[in-house]
């Protein structure tokens, strides 16, 4: 995954701190897209996104004088994101209903996409619709500390150090987590491969 | 096929990012931050944004720990003014009582007021209801000296 530019984010967070605001909504129109998938495919819910990601970056920006660089601002940021997402799915508990996006249409270009529907039967079958219903529940079966990891790595493409620097614990962890949460992921899915257009 | 394998589960959860909010979603996002600020600032009381100021300066100025331990800053300082206070306190003179003798002293002295002036001349406790160990309103006590007949054994030989 792309990394943002450190020494760009440095020196927006240096002037944010001096009291420059115009930089910090710098930062925000930087990460909002990258954030919004994060706390969208932990939460599976639009408008629990849309008051989060405000909440993240309102506690981000209450912060970011004390910030002091230990970490990149990447790190920082996606850390706060990950930790008020943890704590709001802890209130929110198991009520709640999905609020899905709608699928952008440019997946049918999609090059990953093209060669599942080629080669996978369920995807094959199944239409778009489905297919993302069953993925979404699939993942709201994981644990949150799981799904976060799944959504990190899978989704967003991070690599397992940089997970383990956000979430605060070891790679080991980070690897086991992925490695239970994929076998949870066959199991749910199984469904779907036998049966594809339930 | 028998399962999806951990290559086509990531492949699969990879097209989640091809679920995307609303156009003009991220473009909005920024004006509804600042509105929510905005907001957010006209409903906090006026010490609370007093203190936020205050703590920024003092962020601004590198006194981080000062700023950062504002608790045990105004600690120390309490401590500090009760200590003192201690310190500078005047000790009051202990409040004693003190008894007067109000024997008058005899002039005329003779055999016959003998005795009963050195009785006189002997220093005999006054009564003062001001020096009472006992409540005003506090019934009197009366102490048995010994035992109530009925406590008494019937066989003493």
């Amino acid at each position: 995954m792309d990394q943002p530019r450190t020494d760009e984010d440095q020196q927006l967070v240096a002037r944010t701190q001096d009291g420059d605001a115009g930089a910090f909504d710098q930062l925000v129109l930087k990460y909002t897209p990258r954030l919004y998938g994060l706390v969208y495919n932990m939460t599976a819910n639009h408008e629990d996104t849309n008051d989060l990601l405000q909440d993240i970056f309102a506690k981000a920006y209450k912060s970011i004088r004390g910030f002091r660089g230990k970490s990149s601002f990447y790190t920082w940021i996606h850390s706060i994101a990950v930790n008020m997402t943890l704590n709001f799915l802890k209130k929110r508990g198991r009520r709640f209903h999905l609020s899905l996006d709608d699928v952008d249409a440019s997946i049918q270009n999609d090059k990953e996409f093209l060669e599942l529907t080629a080669t996978s039967s369920p995807v094959r079958e199944a239409d778009l619709s489905e297919l993302q219903r069953r993925l979404n529940e699939a993942m709201m079966k994981l644990s949150d500390e799981h799904r976060a990891v799944v959504t990190m790595f899978h989704i967003q493409g991070m690599p397992h150090a940089e997970i383990s620097k956000i979430l605060n614990v070891s790679e080991g962890t980070v690897r086991s987590r992925l490695f239970y949460a994929n076998r949870q992921l066959q199991n749910y899915l199984d469904e779907f491969r036998k049966n594809p257009v339930a | 096929m028998d399962e999806f394998n951990d290559d086509e589960i990531g492949r699969l959860l990879r097209l989640k990012k091809f679920e995307q909010p609303p156009p003009g979603y991220f473009e909005n996002f920024l004006h509804e931050f600042h509105r929510r600020q905005r907001d957010e600032l006209l409903r906090q009381p006026l010490w609370k944004i007093a203190v936020e100021r205050a703590q920024d300066f003092m962020l601004r100025l590198n006194v981080a720990r000062l700023a950062s331990y504002p608790v045990a800053a105004a600690a120390v300082l309490v401590c500090a003014a009760v200590l003192s206070l201690k310190i500078y306190q005047t000790p009051q003179a202990p409040s004693v009582a003190q008894i007067q003798s109000t024997v008058p002293v005899q002039s005329d002295w003779n055999l016959a007021s003998q005795v009963s002036g050195v009785m006189a001349t002997q220093p005999r406790p006054v009564f003062n209801a001001n020096l009472s160990t006992h409540r005003k309103t506090a019934p009197p006590r009366y102490v048995l000296d010994s035992m109530p007949v009925s406590y008494e054994s019937t066989l003493r030989f």
